[in-house]
């Protein structure tokens, strides 16, 4: 997957360097850093217009935007405490009372979903955040000096690669033990590798270019070089990734929670109650349906989102496709 | 007219075939293979070894024990003909069965009687279940079928614990031959032989032809399936994969019952589930503590609405049926009376726990274990869950008392000799503390423990029965558990299989099972 989305990703900051008359390169960004970040701008501008354009992502921007609201408001929305039990109104079908119906303790499940919303965002965001935290300077560092560093951080990037993502977290969760923060950090840590490659192909590609070149020329430092020139032109690539990781994320976790090493009772984690609730699949549908569509919903979502932003700020699709070609 | 004789004719030949056919139904028929789904598979089928219900379900297939529990719960000789106990209660003369051969053609008799009991007793050999039969000093061979077992002291339940499933008599050629592979491939007497054990999926019996009961078994072989998941079994005993299933998701019964090609028996079970205090910390130390807890639970709602009413609520630490057993009053539901005990005790905002618990292993454990917990919460008790696999749980609970880790547990234990002694010495005695035996609650009452010791001595049935009550009486004002209920097994057989036996000790039995269409 990474492998396609690192080639397709345009670098806005390509088109800020152009030839003179004269048919020398000539770089005019360093010190003008003003007209850079005005140029960067209209780029942002033109790619959320065209991701305005594209409807499948608003429809994915629809979906995590009701998510996040409902995420946020839980403790309004939700209409029961979604730990209140009450053995004698288990398994009741959805009803005015209890619009999706009550689980096996009698929970009410749309508020378990609601306040479920809140666990599975702040999973995906905080597990992207320590993928994010800790690949992104990792790859900015192997791919700007390379050598021995890079060797020794690209094999155990491909030890990392060389397990699928969820055995990975299980792994991780094996040896820091069971519960929601050990998921979290479990997931972020599988998601490091992807991080780790992503920008380390595009600082491969960017460090060549002319206007890294003439920072260095200027006596940048590598600091300045790698955090003011370089990863500020991988942006782009990081957020398309980072969404559709954050789907990812919440599938891993739901995954870890079905099988018992997430989330504890009585935190109402999607993948939990869809666990719990297959015991009753043929006698109570509910319990697993909706749990099972709020995971579907929410990680549809986030593709959607994830594959327009892509389509947005990649100027290579843009020219062979059009903009909102797609949609 | 011609046509009407031939149209009575035949109506007769159809009804006479169909009163053959019921006749016949009534007639054991031979051959064919019975499958038995259950849920874990067993550890090990080595006897001394063993530690499960699951183990000793198939065991009881392939090995048999000198003495058995009947249907009714009575204590009967299997491989032993006939027995005497002198007057003071110390010495035991066990006269055999003769012309019984193990499956490898060793003959059973004395010293194959000798040979596993010091195997069983050899401290070195590690018995997990050594404590059942450990007062035996002495095993003495008096002739080719006759043993005497000697005591240090009277020991009343000996017959009721030689006829626990782990003191199986196996061969003593295989024993010695296959040194540790005598593990999955038991030699006994009984009416199967092992054949294969595919391990995570089925082991295969097959009929032991010279079977010692005349006629026995009637089936070619019997399989037993491990399907883990609740709902897959179910699924596997519809399509006609099994022919009998263990632990019947409650959910599910309605509907198998609803099937007429599915037969659902509901069997008492001798299995208490209980979730234990850890009496040595606080705030279990008080007494108070304790009762509020047993107040604070729902159990009636818990039987009727978790395991829908497949259960019986506790009023005793073990269930009825069982010598020595003697009702109390269960703590009634009473959330109010929870919190003044509780605020009488110091903890008026109450306190934080945590809450062991196994999944899979007792009938809908996990759930039970968090509806404690929600009812916990509205006392202001906070129970935290944790969830740990049946094997990792066990080794997890079972630490010396300076060394645990448990405020509570969730256990259930099947007091399979039906008798009082092995329901209470084990979880009462504070001699049983671990590392020594599986007294995890670590509660320690010096009167419980010199009438458990007492009744252990006591021939007499009727002052036993006294002892016991008096103990019980004590246990349930102390409180170490919280009380919750007994199981009732819930199995579910096809059609068309005869003479499946459904014991109180969580088994199902094929021994004189027969299918009507082999």
């Amino acid at each position: 997957m990474s492998e396609r989305e690192r080639s397709s990703f345009g670098d806005p900051a390509v088109t800020a360097v152009e030839p003179t008359r004269a048919g020398k390169w000539k770089p005019q960004r360093e010190g003008a850093p003003g007209l850079e970040r005005r140029r960067a701008a209209g780029e942002l501008r033109r790619a959320l217009r065209r991701l305005g354009r594209h409807r499948l992502a608003l429809l994915g921007l629809l979906i995590v935007g009701i998510f996040t609201v409902c995420a946020i408001l839980a403790p309004w929305l939700a209409p029961y405490d979604p730990t209140d039990a009450s053995l004698r109104e288990r398994r009741q079908p959805p009803s005015w009372e209890h619009p999706l119906g009550t689980d096996e303790l009698g929970r009410d499940l749309l508020s378990r979903l609601l306040w479920g919303a809140r666990i599975s965002m702040l999973i995906g965001l905080i597990a992207v955040g320590i993928g994010v935290a800790l690949g992104v300077p990792l790859g900015a560092l192997s791919g700007y000096y390379g050598g021995r560093f890079d060797l020794l951080v690209q094999r155990l990037v491909d030890i990392m690669l060389a397990f699928p993502g969820i055995l990975l977290a299980i792994a991780i969760v094996a040896v820091l033990g069971v519960g929601l923060e050990n998921v979290m950090i479990a997931v972020g840590i599988a998601s490091v590798p992807i991080y780790v490659r992503l920008v380390r192909g595009s600082i491969l590609t960017l460090k060549e270019q002319e206007y890294v070149l003439a920072a260095r020329a200027l006596g940048a430092s590598d600091g300045r070089i790698i955090f003011r020139h370089l990863l500020p032109n991988c942006l782009g690539p990081i957020l398309v990734q980072s969404t559709l990781q954050i789907a990812t994320a919440i599938l891993w976790a739901a995954g870890l929670g079905f099988l018992g090493l997430g989330a504890q009772p009585p935190t109402p984690e999607w993948g939990t109650m869809l666990s719990k609730g297959r015991v009753f699949i043929r006698v109570a549908p509910h319990l697993t349906l909706f749990p099972g569509l709020a995971i579907f919903l929410l990680v549809l979502g986030f593709n959607l989102l994830g594959d327009g932003l892509r389509d947005a700020l990649d100027p290579r699709m843009r020219k062979l496709t059009g903009p909102g070609a797609r949609a | 007219m011609r046509r009407l004789s031939r149209v009575v004719g035949l109506t007769l030949v159809v009804v006479g075939l169909g009163i053959l056919g019921a006749l016949e139904a009534q007639e054991p028929k031979r051959g064919g293979r019975v499958v038995l789904g259950m849920g874990v598979e067993p550890e090990n089928l080595d006897t001394i070894r063993m530690a499960s219900a699951p183990a000793a379900m198939v065991s009881e297939h392939i090995t048999q024990t000198l003495f058995t529990v009947d249907l009714q719960g009575n204590i009967v000789p299997e491989l032993v003909e006939s027995y005497e106990v002198s007057e003071d209660g110390r010495v035991w003369t066990l006269r055999l069965r003769r012309g019984i051969t193990f499956h490898d053609g060793t003959p059973f008799n004395a010293e194959a009687v000798k040979f596993n009991l010091d195997r069983f007793l050899d401290p070195e050999s590690k018995a997990p279940f050594r404590f059942l039969i450990a007062r035996i000093t002495d095993v003495e061979v008096l002739d080719e079928y006759t043993v005497r077992l000697t005591t240090d002291q009277p020991f009343a339940p000996m017959l009721a614990h030689l006829s626990h499933s782990f003191i199986g008599m196996l061969s003593p050629t295989a024993v010695q031959e296959l040194g540790s592979g005598i593990e999955t491939n038991p030699v006994g007497t009984g009416h199967f032989k092992m054949k294969t054990w595919t391990r995570g999926e089925s082991i295969l019996l097959e009929r032991n032809p010279d079977y010692w009961e005349a006629g026995l078994p009637y089936l070619d072989e019997v399989m037993f399936r491990f399907i883990p998941e609740d709902a897959a079994r179910v699924v596997a005993l519809e399509a006609g994969e099994v022919h009998a299933i263990m632990r019947v998701p409650p959910a599910d019964i309605p509907r198998l019952e609803a099937d007429p090609d599915i037969e659902v028996l509901k069997v008492p079970s001798v299995r208490t589930i209980y979730i234990g205090f850890n009496n040595q910390k606080a705030p279990f130390t008080d007494v108070r503590v304790r009762r509020a807890l047993n107040y604070c639970v729902d159990k009636e709602a818990l039987v009727e609405f978790v395991l829908e009413g497949v259960g019986r609520v506790s009023d005793a630490p073990f269930s009825p049926g069982i010598f020595g057993y003697s009702p109390m009053t269960p703590y009634e539901y009473d959330p109010e009376r929870a919190k003044e005990l509780l605020a009488e005790a110091g903890y008026p905002d109450g306190f934080k726990v945590n809450l062991y618990h196994p999944t899979g292993r007792y009938l809908m454990d996990a759930a039970i274990a968090e509806a404690v917990q929600a009812q916990l919460k509205e006392c202001g008790v906070e129970a935290e869950l944790i969830t740990l696999e049946w094997a990792t749980y066990l080794a997890t609970l079972r630490k010396p008392p300076e060394e645990a880790v448990h405020d509570m547990y969730l256990l259930g234990w099947g007091c399979v000799t039906n008798d009082a002694d092995y329901c209470l010495y084990p979880l009462f005695h504070s001699g049983e503390w671990p590392p020594v035996g599986w007294h995890l609650s670590y509660y320690k009452n010096e009167e419980v423990d010199r009438l458990l010791d007492e009744a252990r001595v006591t021939p007499d049935p009727e002052r036993r029965a006294a002892l016991y009550k008096r103990v019980i009486e004590i246990i349930w004002n102390d409180a170490p558990w919280l009380f919750l209920y007994s199981e009732v097994q819930v199995n579910a057989v096809r059609k068309g299989v005869q003479g499946l036996i459904h014991h109180p000790r969580e088994y199902i039995l094929a021994t004189e099972a027969w299918l009507e269409q082999p």
